[in-house]
């Protein structure tokens, strides 16, 4: 371990914990109303949209199929795991396919 | 009228069983978090980390983006003076902000337990876990242990996978082909069509929606997520009606 790489992992771990604890330790402050409360438990979904909208919308055959084959599959069995992973072989087979 | 403030929870439940039962839910994403840590440890060995360091960094920073931060900064030679460390750790910060909304939104659930058990279980707090840990939340899941436990099943593979990509290089010589870089897309498509038919909401998932498309156009990476998390929680904060 080089001693000059210590000042530079510390800073980083630090910075990465305080974005872990962060969020959660401000909470301590706010107090949690019913409204703030539906603010919170509506952010799960809205952020579940975020990581896939930007996805969807680059528009690539292989990420619109996977995606479609997601919904598809939600549509007949309530197991979500089961639906993620049928998401992951398709665009694994669509990207093959492409070539 | 917001005049009733809830009275304060009593602390979750926090159980081995519970641990087991995140760590078991959590698995097929692990995959995906070994690859990324093999694509991390070959990064890093290209970069000429010894595997300790590599190991070092995953250990105490255990985030992707802001340890390919690191390293990128290493390359270049610049990470050994104050004012190149301190815009390095700034930029974590700012690529990392999206844990701040992900551990504010976990406060309702975990907030009256102890710090000794919340600070390890936000220690290993990543995207995935937190999904999978708010959609089991949103059906009923209130053990502690399910978060520590599937933030514990990431973790895990993201050390091996570190080790693997620098010990041994890259066994996988394209990881996008087997679809792995998908899989966080996957599950967020797949849980929030669950959590979506649960609880229908078409104003949030409409601002979320428009939100990331901005942001995404401006600055893709990260901000989309907090954008689009921010976006859909203040709107139902404002369209919240007491029942």
């Amino acid at each position: 371990m080089r001693a000059d790489l210590v000042p530079l992992l510390a800073a980083v771990a630090a910075a990465s914990f305080f974005c872990r604890v962060g969020g959660f330790w401000l909470m301590r402050f706010v107090p949690v109303t019913p409204r703030v409360e539906a603010a919170l438990k509506a952010t799960p979904l809205a952020v579940m949209i975020g990581i896939v909208a930007p996805v969807a919308a680059r528009g690539r055959p292989a990420e619109l199929v996977a995606l479609a084959a997601v919904a598809l599959v939600m549509r007949f069995t309530p197991n979500d795991l089961v639906a993620a992973m049928v998401g992951v072989g398709v665009v694994a087979v669509a990207r093959l396919l492409a070539v | 009228m917001d005049v009733t403030l809830p009275s304060p929870r009593p602390a979750p439940p926090a159980t081995w069983a519970g641990l087991r039962r995140g760590f078991v839910r959590a698995q097929p994403m692990s995959v995906g978090v070994l690859v990324y840590g093999m694509a991390f440890g070959l990064l890093a060995r290209q970069e000429n980390l010894s595997l300790i360091e590599s190991l070092a960094m995953s250990l105490f920073i255990y985030s992707g983006s802001a340890q390919i931060a690191a390293v990128g900064a290493m390359g270049q030679g610049g990470y050994v003076g104050l004012d190149a460390v301190a815009s390095i750790a700034s930029a974590v910060l700012l690529l990392n902000a999206r844990y701040m909304l992900y551990g504010a939104a976990l406060w309702p659930w975990l907030g009256a337990a102890p710090v000794r058990l919340t600070t390890p279980t936000l220690f290993f707090l990543g995207d995935g876990n937190w999904v999978l840990s708010m959609r089991a939340h949103a059906d009923g899941e209130n053990d502690l242990g399910y978060v520590l436990g599937s933030g514990f099943a990431a973790f895990l593979p993201w050390m091996a996978g570190t080790w693997l990509g620098s010990a041994a290089g890259s066994l996988l010589a394209n990881p996008a082909a087997l679809g792995v870089d998908f899989l966080l897309v996957s599950f967020s498509a797949a849980m929030g069509v669950g959590m979506f038919r649960a609880r229908p909401d078409w104003a949030i998932a409409a601002t979320a929606c428009a939100a990331a498309l901005i942001v995404d156009s401006v600055a893709p990476g990260g901000w989309t997520i907090v954008a689009a998390g921010l976006a859909g929680g203040i709107v139902a904060f404002f369209r919240f009606k007491a029942e």
